[in-house]
């Protein structure tokens, strides 16, 4: 079951596009979402604390995606935090990388709330039965 | 369709034709600088944003056409295809399709553009120069391990590290791409081709890409920290809304008006009462305060006019390419910031005189060469603020404007006679270009002869209340100044009087007021006229010019005028009163046809009673027209 009091935070540098996302994210039932305009705003945020959940676009200025995956995976205070990255197709090569970075799972665009519900399902069920595991 | 989609739709529209306006000059500047990196990067990117977006909307065209226009930067990017000016020249093709898509969803016109001949174009260029790249691809993946940068090698480190704990960690994603290898081979044979640490390199420019973007001063290397600053302080707020606050900051000021008033009184009819002086200061004080809000409120409005200048660049391009001229253009001063209404409405006019300049003013390079002037024609455009105003001026090197020819043009046009042109001053011979009906077929070329003239840029100018003007010196060139206030909303005014009525006239093209006696106004066939300095200008009465019926003062044996002048034209209005200088806020009226009244709107002043502002430019546009009658 997913959580839906976590506060998420969406990272797009596109305006519409965190509209876009966001506007998912309510449809699926989260109602604490921040935005961020790329990967160094979105850190900044991150190790303020208080997040959940990042959704994250993969092409941004200043740091990308893939970057700011990085950063939070070498972070101790973040380096657990579930990142859905999303991603365009034409990047599927691409996702690979993301993969060993460490990203949680990844997105298609267009994605509809479903599609995004069932990939945050895919993360929360796996971070439940790794926990299970190691207790 | 519900509110939300809808503001969704509008705020991808405004944002993606601003990254199109953002990355059409970074064409012209990636035909400068050759292949950039950073800047093949940016555009790229934008492309991609576009696209994912459209996505969601389900904007079919508009995913085509920005999809293949970002295979082509993408394999630029990778270095796979080299730059050529069949490739920037199907990309620019595509920017202009994506204007005209978002335009037919803007309007919801509901119409269908035909993308599959430009989708397979753009195709096509792209096979073109794979096949013909081989070589460029390998210098290019040379020129990539030439300079591995630092991150490079931890990436990949890092890679086979974590690899270990997510491989099995999360399947899903892995089955999705073996899934969907069959449907996109060219994915597929990449993933294989390219080796990982590369995919990771290729990440690198995509960082100093947004060097150019948001602030091309800074190098690259500090740009980090202060695009961060500077991005989180942006607040993207509806334009109603600032309206609402300017025209409440506009009846504020008109409050304050008001109670200046009121203050004078109380302060003169109670000069001994010791709250008298603490209500002058205080009233004191909020003047100050309301003229600070005042222009706090209009700069929210205002903006860099670089927004409007960035399609000149690829103008110039395609211009001296089609016109086979070489030409520079350097532009100063785009940083300066003018009201939004001024960014909407100054670039047709703009570019229109950009294409004059260019077409027209500007020699062929054999004569330019052969006048011992340098074969690359130069086009400035400098923009300024000079007092309340901005000044734009767009200048060449070019030939410079032929009197003679153009009194003689306007005399075929039958648009002045051969009297009125023997008499006509240089500078209201240049002028002439700006009537209507002056552009010629004779002289039309591909890019000029659009069926819009000069007059069209005057009036596009008259109406921000602006006014543009000509200095031309033979084979020197010309230079348009095109002058307009800050604000449009409020303004200086001189305040007078006619028959009792109070009226208001902006004070900006205002030259002088002066008394005059009735002998010195002479009748030039039915036309009032007064000399002034030498100088004949047309006279009018204010009453005539509104038609209120009202005969003023005639019998006074003194006159008030006030001596307007707007570029090179001046003329005269009649007043019975001179009653002061006012700040004015300009309220719009409904059911009065401004265009024909002369009547720019009304305001409410100081004693509370509303008065109607004098449109100045207007009566200055149909001077000829108002002399006839």
């Amino acid at each position: 079951m997913l959580d839906l009091s976590l506060k998420v935070l969406v990272v797009d540098d596109f305006s519409t596009m965190r509209r876009i996302v966001k506007n998912l994210l309510k449809q699926i039932g989260y109602s604490d979402i921040e935005e961020a305009e790329d990967g160094v705003q979105a850190l900044s945020k991150l190790q303020n604390g208080g997040f959940g959940l990042v959704v994250s676009d993969w092409n941004m200025p200043n740091m990308d995606g893939l970057d700011m995956l990085k950063a939070i995976r070498h972070d101790a205070a973040i380096k657990d935090m579930p990142v859905l990255m999303v991603t365009a197709e034409a990047e599927k090569e691409k996702v690979i990388t993301a993969i060993q970075a460490g990203v949680n799972n990844y997105v298609v665009k267009p994605f509809t709330g479903e599609i995004l519900k069932e990939k945050l399902d895919k993360i929360f069920d796996k971070i439940a039965s790794d926990q299970k595991v190691n207790t | 369709m519900n509110d939300e989609m809808e503001e969704i739709i509008a705020e991808f529209i405004t944002e993606a034709e601003e990254s199109l306006d953002r990355i059409e000059p970074l064409f012209v500047e990636l035909e400068q600088k050759g292949e950039d990196k950073d800047l093949i990067n940016d555009i790229f990117r934008s492309m991609h944003t576009i696209k994912g977006a459209a996505g969601f909307l389900g904007y079919q065209l508009v995913v085509d056409v920005a999809h293949s226009s970002e295979n082509i930067m993408k394999k630029l990017r990778e270095g796979e295809i080299a730059l050529s000016k069949e490739l920037m020249d199907v990309i620019l093709k595509s920017i202009d399709m994506l204007r005209v898509l978002l335009e037919h969803i803007r309007e919801k016109d509901g119409i269908e553009e035909d993308v599959s001949p430009l989708v397979s174009e753009l195709e096509s260029v792209l096979s073109d120069a794979v096949n013909g790249q081989g070589a460029a691809a390998d210098g290019a993946e040379a020129d990539n391990q030439t300079e591995p940068g630092p991150q490079e090698k931890t990436v990949s480190a890092e890679s086979i590290q974590v690899q270990n704990v997510t491989e099995d960690a999360c399947p899903a994603p892995e089955a999705v791409i073996s899934s969907e290898q069959e449907s996109h081979p060219e994915a597929s044979e990449r993933s294989k081709v390219v080796p990982e640490p590369e995919t990771a390199t290729a990440e690198e420019p995509q960082q100093n890409g947004t060097a150019v973007k948001n602030a091309p001063a800074v190098p690259p290397k500090d740009h980090g920290q202060k695009l961060k600053e500077k991005s989180a302080q942006n607040l993207r707020v509806d334009v109603e809304r600032i309206d609402k606050v300017m025209d409440l900051a506009g009846e504020v000021v008109l409050v304050r008006n008001r109670l200046l008033n009121l203050c004078n009184y109380f302060d003169q009819k109670y000069n001994d009462d010791p709250q008298s002086e603490s209500l002058t200061e205080t009233v004191s004080f909020l003047d100050r305060v309301t003229s600070d809000m005042q222009l706090a409120v209009m700069r929210i409005r205002m903006q860099p006019i670089k927004k409007v200048l960035g399609k000149f660049p690829r103008f110039v391009r395609d211009m001296s390419a089609t016109l086979n001229k070489d030409v520079e253009l350097v532009i100063t001063g785009e940083g300066t910031e003018v009201d939004k209404t001024v960014i909407e409405h100054i670039g047709d006019p703009l570019t229109h005189i950009l294409r004059n300049s260019i077409d027209h003013g500007l020699e062929p390079t054999e004569d330019r060469i052969a006048k011992g002037k340098p074969s690359k024609g130069t086009v400035k455009v400098d923009i300024y603020q000079k007092g309340n105003q901005v000044v734009i001026e767009v200048s060449d090197d070019g030939k410079g404007m032929d009197i003679n020819k153009l009194k003689k043009k306007a005399i075929d046009k039958g648009l002045i006679t051969r009297d009125e042109a023997a008499k006509m001053t240089d500078e209201a011979a240049t002028d002439l270009i700006f009537m209507a009906g002056f552009s010629t077929k004779e002289e039309a070329t591909e890019l000029s002869g659009r069926g819009v003239g000069m007059d069209v840029v005057k009036n596009n100018i008259s109406m921000l209340n602006g006014y543009v003007e000509i200095s031309t010196e033979k084979d020197a060139g010309s230079t348009f100044r095109i002058c307009i206030p800050l604000t449009l909303a409020i303004i200086q005014a001189l305040m007078v009087e006619v028959s009792g009525e109070k009226y208001a006239i902006p004070l900006s093209p205002i030259e002088e007021t002066l008394q005059v006696s009735r002998d010195e106004i002479d009748n030039v066939s039915g036309q009032n006229v007064i000399v002034i300095r030498d100088r004949v200008c047309p006279l009018f009465e204010l009453n005539d010019l509104l038609h209120t019926g009202g005969n003023g003062s005639d019998r006074a044996d003194n006159k008030y005028i006030i001596v307007i002048s707007m570029g090179d034209k001046k003329y005269c209005i009649a007043v019975d009163k001179l009653l002061g200088q006012e700040e004015v806020v300009i309220k719009t009226l409904d059911g009065i046809d401004t265009s024909t009244s002369f009547v720019l709107g009304a305001t409410i002043t100081g004693d509370g009673k509303v008065v109607f502002i004098l449109d100045v430019t207007g009566i200055s546009r149909n001077l000829v027209e108002i002399t006839k009658s």
